[in-house]
């Protein structure tokens, strides 16, 4: 009982950390070259029309969650907000490989060398890290998570 | 009883994250393609499809016609030509060869326009001409204009699209050829209203069967007619209803280039021009039009610009997923390229004429 509990402290945290890294990165490489980043993203077949406003609000978004994913109040929802997002991306990815005429990229740095598959393996290996720490965070006694 | 709304929660935030890209998927997909402002007609069979020939290559362009032959020029191997009799299925290979052996090139364009061939580069700039079946190309225009699109209109002529360097907008001219090059720019006739290069994009068209040149602007419903001086311009519209190119234009990135940042809307994709017909590829779906038909053939809408009409529309099917990239009417005869092969139609009376007659 000890021993699970503790895991149901640092799982969280750490994939809480793992996930605000990886958001602060990606965030911040888009912003580098952001006007790159913004053309990319128009040149995607699917959010032509948004890509103005997309491309402020996901390095945003990204930076938010990040900042939420580091304050011990906020963990959780910041955790169900990484789901989501990372939900979104890859179903931009799938959608974009099966179903559009041509295949754009509007990744940054490391991640911009990454093929699509190994794209879709990252974010199921975050999307599964975090809904890991979703559950463990709430499985038990919700109280345990306060007084830690 | 906890552990439950967890789960519902999950499930939750992941169908809501799917779900809404989805829409914005749908949402865009359909602003693409539908647009139930024309009607099209599709009257049975103006053209029926006689053969299909295999080139072995799917990177030949359209390079001329003569009679009942096409050349077409390969744009991997730019000294290479193969000349396709349509009635006999005769195929043969020709190879060009420039008497400059130092020749430096970065692109080639080759145009067959008899008794003459071209060889053109508008990067280096250079234009080589020879004749046709001794198939030596010679120097004959250097350092004229640069351009990045030329259509050879005749012995003497060639109808180029460039950048003028007084206004920096793409710009149409002719380079005249008798004694010694000449060239007239007008840059009147390609009137921009976004950036005067993206925006005024297209082809360069010409009748083989008759005086008149074109031009066809790819983002908005129209093309131009006019006269191998480049005056008596008529300007027409399609059937489409994008007056203003809808492209949106980027700012200089750190190496000084301009990218468009969205996808353009393409309203014509590419033309042919014969007799007093002008032949446009448009992907757009227009009333009680199927977009699944997309997958499956490409439609070809015909304009009549001597009376400046809408003819008619026709599909030209795709081969093994390959769509159509260029085609050409010679004599009664519609020739395609589609991937590696190439598609020969017979163009049918009353919908087309047969223009074998009206040249002479």
């Amino acid at each position: 009982m000890n021993r699970l509990t503790k895991i149901q402290v640092w799982l969280p945290y750490t994939v809480s950390i793992l996930c605000a890294i990886m958001f602060i990165y990606a965030a911040t490489s888009k912003l580098w070259d952001f006007q790159q980043f913004e053309v990319q993203l128009g040149q995607s077949p699917i959010l032509t029309t948004y890509a103005e406003w997309v491309a402020w609000s996901v390095p945003v978004t990204e930076y938010i969650l990040a900042l939420l994913l580091l304050t011990e109040r906020f963990r959780l929802i910041a955790l169900y907000g990484s789901l989501g997002l990372m939900t979104m991306f890859t179903t931009y990815i799938i959608l974009v490989l099966n179903f559009s005429d041509y295949i754009p990229c509007s990744c940054g740095g490391v991640l911009e060398d990454m093929g699509w598959t190994e794209h879709i393996m990252f974010n199921i290996f975050f999307i599964v890290l975090s809904i890991t720490a979703i559950l463990l965070s709430t499985s038990g006694q919700p109280h345990q998570i306060q007084v830690s | 009883m906890i552990a439950n709304n967890i789960h519902i929660k999950l499930l939750g935030t992941i169908s809501l994250g799917i779900g809404l890209v989805v829409i914005l998927f749908l949402s865009s997909e359909k602003q693409l393609h539908q647009n139930n402002a024309f009607t099209r007609s599709y009257p049975p069979h103006p053209v029926i499809k006689l053969y299909d020939l295999d080139l072995g290559y799917n990177s030949y362009y359209i390079a001329g016609t003569d009679h009942n032959e096409i050349y077409l020029g390969n744009s991997t191997a730019p000294w290479h030509l193969l000349k396709v009799n349509i009635s006999s299925k005769d195929t043969l290979h020709i190879e060009l060869a420039p008497t400059n052996k130092q020749l430096r090139y970065r692109s080639l364009k080759v145009y067959v326009s008899p008794p003459f061939f071209f060889v053109m580069d508008g990067t280096m700039p250079f234009i080589l001409r020879g004749k046709v079946g001794e198939w030596k190309a010679r120097p004959w225009i250097e350092q004229t204009a640069y351009f990045n699109k030329a259509l050879p209109l005749d012995s003497t002529k060639i109808l180029i699209r460039t950048i003028s360097s007084t206004t920096h907008q793409s710009t149409l001219g002719i380079i005249e050829h008798f004694k010694s090059p000449n060239l007239i720019l007008d840059t009147s006739l390609l009137r921009q209203h976004i950036d005067g290069v993206f925006d005024v994009d297209g082809i360069l068209i010409k009748n083989g069967y008759g005086p008149e040149v074109g031009y066809v602007f790819f983002y908005k419903n129209q093309f131009m007619i006019m006269d191998s001086h480049l005056k008596n311009v008529s300007r027409q519209r399609t059937i489409d209803t994008v007056e203003q190119a809808q492209i949106r234009v980027g700012n200089q990135n750190k190496k000084g280039q301009i990218s468009m940042s969205a996808p353009p809307l393409t309203i014509n994709k590419f033309a042919c021009m014969a007799g007093r017909f002008v032949l446009i590829q448009s992907d757009r779906l227009g009333k009680n039009e199927n977009k699944a038909m997309l997958d499956q053939a490409s439609i070809i809408d015909v304009y009549n610009y001597k009376e400046g009409i809408y003819a008619f529309s026709f599909y030209l099917y795709h081969i093994a997923g390959h769509k159509p990239r260029a085609f050409e009417i010679i004599g009664n005869h519609m020739v395609a390229l589609v991937g590696d092969q190439l598609s020969i139609y017979r163009t049918i009376e009353p919908f087309f004429e047969n223009l074998n007659i009206i040249e002479h």
